[in-house]
């Protein structure tokens, strides 16, 4: 169970959240004009990391903001927790 | 006319915890994001709004509850009478949503408010909360989002030992035997 | 109990009250502060069990939770009965019942004794290499094999007791209550910090509780003197919690633990009664210091297993704390100064010591001299060769040891006894520092794996983390939590410390046998039978990783997880392989620490509480009437509403006709409900839906579909737009959060730029939904002023409206294809409502009908249900909606993927009506479709996702998925079923009132 820092209420049991996902997947702004193959890439292609990954989490039983997260998928160390819209601040 | 009902009737006592539904109690959901939406809702309520997480305002009749940071939940302070039910509803909608300030929402059946009440509430609640209540329980008009037992729920500590927890009316029958059944045990 | 074995003056155990208890059927006495082993052993038993392959006698071997051997069944009450406990962890109490386990038809007599004269057969993974073939004898083989092995009974009812969860916060977790753990604890909550201590025994102190020996001083007190004033002072420090009889199960990452209370094991029957029998508490600490101390090890040489044979600090603890003589002539065997305390333990207290015998060549330490002038007898440089006696040890066999360790040598020598204290060294309990995701280093002085690097905040202190004398211990543990507090606690600065120091160390992990290798028979493993020669045997058949070698041979897999036995697997590995051990690594250790009984994992969350329960606001109303219950996601919805003696089917027929040939009346209070506001909200439908909503006038209600960016159908509803910035949506009943969440998703990271607050009402309103052709009548009593006419209030529209005085939403919206109205109102009147609109319909019949129902009758007219009829593999496209896809917007969830090469493949799964050749013949949802059901292999094309048989119809309907299903109206098709194969017709999926008259009727 982590204890996750949420941006907004601070931390809080990890079984308040709910995981969404690789972050920083911008949804393309003008889909009718991709290909099959570039939609595709959006749509199905997520890296899926053993290591330090940005994901995406939801504080469902809380504030219900959706956020960012680095986490190391192979210790589930989080790294730092930010807000939507906002830079990683960790490469 | 027609009938009133609640989920839960009563109140139950056991050492150191009363348990008590209180209803009915107005309850309205606000949402905005701009500074005139933070300022308009201080005006018509009387009330600062409060804009640090996890905290809350209260006046003699009215309670607003910092829930995320474009959302707010403002509840009575007593029961209310239910020819009244929806000016105050009517008037902030008047007020923020037409104007397109944010959004009001009547949500008055929505939750339940559950009073708890004595020295051993927080024990009674880490039977079922993950929230850490070391902190919290030491600063009035603290306010948290968490689940208990399961279920989401919306804890205001209104004074010292005494908390009002808002649960969704269609878990409020089985939050309440739950707290019951855990509070034999304390 | 046997006078001879008790001493009598006893500062632990309340000597004047008597307890009785049960053992394999027989009446047996013991005192209050026992452990069932302590009292087994004042009784002079030894055999409590049989071991698990060779059922070879097996008795009490330690004094806590590491014991593998004495473990029983606790209780016969059939629901109540627990296997695998550990004798050295119940507590006596009055009306104890234990039996041993793994033996029939006794322990003293056993069949299964025969196993071992055929032992030499019987090597490791022997079931594995022997009922391998032939495939099909498995069967055969596991009856006789489940029924010889195992180890308890299982119980066969539900568990009676009850068990409790708590969450508990603190910034100081401190684990294990002995002399490094009370110390840490006391600095801790010296500075303020708030502190949980807990400790798995029902006292605090440890093995120091009961260390009277001048070799080990403190300020001129006793060790175990000095110890018991810390504890005394711990009772006034207002930040500290103690929690005794505690056990640690699990130690996860972020510092969340798992510990097992117990609360009324050890009290006698009569007191157990509605009382939690066990808490789990899930600890988030802040930082989190183990002072788990070390386990002692055993030696491994040949017959190191028989009842007797008991590790040496154990028989001191016996003796000292419980004032239990384990024997009357005991010999001692050690590698190292542990056995000393004990000999010396013994000698003060009455027991003949006959002998120490010892590896080493010689030692001079303060505890040895002491032993020596005691008169205690020492065997150096020897070794133990063979022990005998079959049901308890009654003489050892020693030899001397070669020059280099590897043989015994000269002549051998019998010494007579009843019990062998043995030691091999000491195991720090470095387990919970694993579990936590901690890694380990070898130290070759002590041969111990001690904790190294941790991404926690945390640390080991004392034993646990490789300090084993006294003076070490004290001033290591409180330098490491003063630093790892950041705190300075000056208390034990100028501590006076005397303590025998261990000069000489030796070990060989497996001693030498005068006997041939093969002949010999030195356990490692108690539990589970394992012996050296398995281990050579493994590694003689290649398996080089230490986790190979310990599924193949099973050492460490049994309920104990090895704690007794892996360091001298990897020890005898190493030395066979020439790897040194920190190379080699350890296996795993996995939580539970000790076993949890599955009440305490589950907690409270049984019966009534296993899962959450959503109740309508017309709950009440559907139990008084008799209602049977569908769970819809956590939701109870009335299914149906039997009269007399109806069966489901019976009730259903009657429900449908009634509905279309009058009045219906349904609990629709569950569908999901979101209030829209803001001045972007048309925009954000139009975003959501596949249907455009800019348009949709204020007042009129629309239907919408929600897909999934794949393009698959995800969830469906009506939104009605209630002013210019302000709609309701509806969603699924299962679908709501979720589909508040995608949108919240959708607000928040794609389209912050639009100005729309989302807020759920689902509770806030319950519904009412009346249908039929008799429902304008029944609404038009409930609410007289309101204009009902088409004109006024058509169809997919809502109006505003009062009941006495009440506000309430009334939409003019079908889901049966009758006409029908919703009532929306707040849910503290939803009830009286739904009472008064019955009321008003009795004289047209209305009848109240349930989910299944509703489900037939939205059949008839070929609605879809989201999440029965799809399963997010289906397009609008495949659900023949064509017409709710809007061609002019630019975009929506999903609208790229309705065109990807896949999506546009005219053979995809389509949805299809199904009607059957016979129409009494009901199809069952999930069947498969075929078009020649002859042809091998079977192609299945589809299967049947809805069927019911249709009062109004007269005959069977059903909805499917079939491929190329559009193109295929009019086809004949089979659904094959396991006596007989169903001929059907692919028609149109509306099978009642194609044309919508019966909406405006």
């Amino acid at each position: 169970m982590f204890l996750i820092n949420c941006p907004y209420c601070g931390e809080r049991d990890q079984s308040e959240f709910t995981a969404g996902g690789e972050a920083h997947i911008v949804r393309p702004k003008q889909p009718t004009e991709l290909s099959d193959n570039q939609w595709a890439e959006f749509l199905f292609m997520r890296k899926n990391i053993k290591g330090v990954q940005f994901e995406r989490w939801n504080h469902t039983h809380g504030c219900r903001k959706w956020f960012n997260m680095v986490r190391d998928t192979s210790n589930d160390k989080i790294y730092a927790v930010y807000k939507m819209g906002e830079k990683p601040p960790i490469k | 006319m027609l009938n009133f009902n609640t989920p839960i009737i009563g109140t139950k006592e056991y050492s150191e915890i009363k348990i008590s539904e209180i209803e009915p109690i107005l309850k309205i959901n606000l949402r905005g994001k701009n500074r005139n939406f933070i300022t308009k809702i201080g005006k018509e309520l009387s009330i600062i709004t409060p804009v640090d997480p996890n905290t809350s305002s209260s006046n003699e009749r009215l309670n607003l509850l910092w829930l995320s940071p474009d959302e707010w939940f403002l509840y009575s302070n007593d029961k209310i009478d239910l020819k009244d039910a929806n000016l105050l509803e009517d008037k902030l909608f008047n007020e923020i949503s037409k104007p397109k300030l944010g959004s009001v929402t009547n949500i008055s059946d929505h939750w339940i408010m559950i009073n708890l009440n004595g020295a051993k509430v927080f024990e009674l609640l880490s039977a079922g909360c993950p929230f850490n209540f070391n902190n919290f329980k030491n600063s009035k008009g603290t306010v948290t989002q968490t689940l208990l037992n399961h279920i989401d729920v919306i804890i205001h500590n209104k004074n010292f030992n005494d908390l009002n927890l808002f649960v969704r009316r269609s878990f409020s029958a089985h939050l309440w035997s739950w707290l019951n059944d855990s509070a034999r045990f304390i | 109990m046997n006078k001879n074995l008790r001493i009598a003056n006893n500062k632990f155990i309340d000597q004047t009250t008597r307890i009785s208890f049960k053992f394999d059927g027989k009446t047996l006495y013991g005192f209050k502060g026992d452990t069932l082993a302590s009292a087994l052993l004042a009784n002079n038993i030894h055999l409590v069990g049989r071991s698990f392959k060779y059922h070879r006698p097996r008795g009490i071997m330690g004094c806590g939770s590491e014991e593998p051997n004495a473990i029983v069944q606790v209780g016969n009450d059939a629901s109540m009965t627990e296997p695998n406990s550990r004798a050295t962890e119940i507590e006596l109490y009055e009306g104890l019942e234990v039996s041993s386990q793994n033996c029939w038809p006794s322990v003293n007599f056993d069949v299964g004794a025969v196993n071992n004269f055929f032992s030499p057969l019987i090597p490791a993974a022997f079931y594995y290499k022997t009922f391998m073939w032939p495939t099909n004898f498995w069967k055969l083989y596991e009856f006789f094999i489940r029924k010889s092995a195992g180890l308890g009974k299982s119980p066969t009812e539900p568990d009676k007791d009850i068990y409790d969860h708590r969450y508990l916060h603190c910034e100081v977790l401190v684990v294990g209550g002995g002399i490094s753990g009370i110390m840490a604890a006391k600095t801790a909550a010296k500075n303020s910090l708030n502190t949980v201590l807990i400790d798995d025994k029902n006292i605090l102190g440890g093995t120091t509780l009961f260390q009277e020996n001048e070799c080990f001083k403190i300020n001129n007190s006793y060790s175990n003197d000095w110890l018991k004033k810390e504890i005394e002072s711990l009772k006034s420090l207002k930040n500290l919690t103690i929690k005794k009889r505690t056990s640690l199960a699990a130690y996860h990452s972020y510092n969340y633990l798992l510990a097992r209370e117990n609360l009324t094991d050890h009290l006698d029957l009569n007191e157990k009664k509605d009382k939690i029998r066990q808490r789990l508490w899930k600890i988030r600490a802040k930082k989190v210091i183990i002072a788990t101390g070390a386990m002692e090890r055993p030696l491994i040489f040949n017959n190191n297993d028989r009842p007797g044979i008991i590790l040496s600090y154990s028989v001191k603890k016996y003796i000292d704390y419980y004032g239990v003589k384990c024997g009357q002539k005991v010999s001692l065997f050690t590698n190292n100064d542990t056995a000393y305390e004990t000999a010396i333990s013994l000698s003060n207290s009455g027991v003949s010591v006959n002998s120490v015998v010892d590896i080493r060549d010689k030692t001079n330490s303060l505890i040895v001299k002491q032993a020596e002038k005691l008169g205690i007898k020492i065997h150096w440089k020897s070794s133990v060769v063979n022990t005998n006696g079959y049901k308890k040890i009654n003489s050892i066999e020693i030899m001397k040891l070669s020059d280099d360790g590897t043989a015994v040598v000269e002549k051998k020598i019998k010494e007579k006894c009843d019990c062998l204290g043995i030691s091999g060294g000491w195991t720090p309990r470095v387990h919970l520092f694993t579990q936590s995701g901690g890694k380990l280093k070898f130290r070759d002085e002590g041969n111990v794996f001690l904790p190294d690097k941790t991404e926690l905040d945390q640390i080991s202190i004392g034993s646990c983390n490789g300090d084993f004398e006294l003076d070490e211990v004290i001033k290591n543990s409180i330098n490491l939590t003063n630093k790892f507090l950041k705190v300075s606690n000056n208390d034990y600065e100028n501590l006076e410390i005397v303590s025998s120091k261990e000069i000489d160390k030796k070990n060989i992990w497996l001693l030498p046998s005068d006997k041939p290798f093969g002949k010999t028979k030195a356990f490692l493993d108690f539990q589970n039978d394992s012996t050296a020669n398995d281990i050579k045997l493994a590694l003689r058949e290649g398996f080089k990783s230490i986790e190979h070698v310990k599924r193949y041979t099973t050492t460490g897999m049994a309920t104990d997880q090895g704690k007794l036995s892996n360091m001298h697997a990897l020890g005898i590995i190493a030395e066979t392989t020439g790897v040194k051990i920190g190379k080699l690594g350890t296996t795993t250790f996995r939580p539970p620490y000790t076993p949890l009984t599955f009440g305490t994992i589950v907690g409270r969350n049984v019966g009534e509480f296993f899962d959450v329960i959503r109740k309508t606001p017309m709950h009440d109303w559907h139990i008084e009437n008799k209602a049977e219950f569908e769970n819809v996601g956590q939701w109870k919805r009335a299914w149906y509403y039997p009269i007399n003696n109806e069966n489901m089917h019976e009730a259903v027929q009657r429900e449908s006709k009634a509905a279309r040939d009058s009045a219906g009346i349904l609990d629709a209070s569950t569908l999901g409900k979101i209030d829209i506001q803001g001045s972007d909200s048309s925009e954000f439908l139009n975003r959501v839906y596949t249907n455009a909503w800019s348009k949709l006038d204020i007042g009129k209600c629309r239907y919408g579909l929600m897909l999934n960016e794949d393009g698959m159908v995800y969830d469906d509803g009506v939104t009605t737009r209630l002013s210019e910035n302000h709609y309701l949506m509806t969603t699924t009943t299962g679908g709501a959060a979720n589909v508040l969440s995608k949108l919240e998703d959708y607000l928040q990271t794609e389209w912050p730029e639009l100005d729309v607050y989302l807020t759920s009402v689902t509770d806030h309103y319950g519904t009412v939904s009346i249908c039929g052709p008799n429902s304008k009548k029944i609404l038009s009593k409930v609410i007289p002023n309101l204009d009902l006419s088409n004109k006024e209030f058509p169809h997919m529209s809502f109006k505003n409206a009062l009941i006495d005085n009440i506000r309430c939403r009334v939409m003019r919206i079908s889901f049966t294809g009758e006409h029908s109205y919703e009532i929306n109102i707040q849910s503290s009147f939803a009830k009286s409502v739904w009472e008064k609109c019955f009321e008003a319909g009795k004289e047209f019949n209305i009848t109240p009908y349930g989910t299944e129902t509703m489900h037939l009758l939205r059949a008839e007219k070929g609605f879809i249900i989201a999440g029965q009829d799809t399963d997010g593999t289906m397009t609008p496209v495949d659900l023949q909606m064509d017409w709710i896809i809007s061609k002019k917007k630019y975009d929506f969830i999903g609208k790229r993927s309705l065109y990807r090469s896949d999506t546009i493949r005219e053979d995809r799964k389509q949805l299809v009506g199904l009607l059957t050749e016979d129409p009494k013949e009901i199809l069952e949802e999930g069947a498969q479709i075929v078009a020649e059901p002859n042809k091998q292999p079977i192609e299945m094309l589809g299967h049947v996702t809805s069927s019911y048989f249709s009062p109004n119809l007269n005959k069977s309907i059903a909805i499917a998925v079939v491929k190329n299903g559009k193109k295929l109206k009019g086809q004949k098709m089979f659904v094959p079923m396991r006596n007989k194969t169903i001929n059907v017709t692919i028609t149109d999926t509306v099978f009642l009132d194609k044309e919508n008259k019966r909406l405006n009727a």
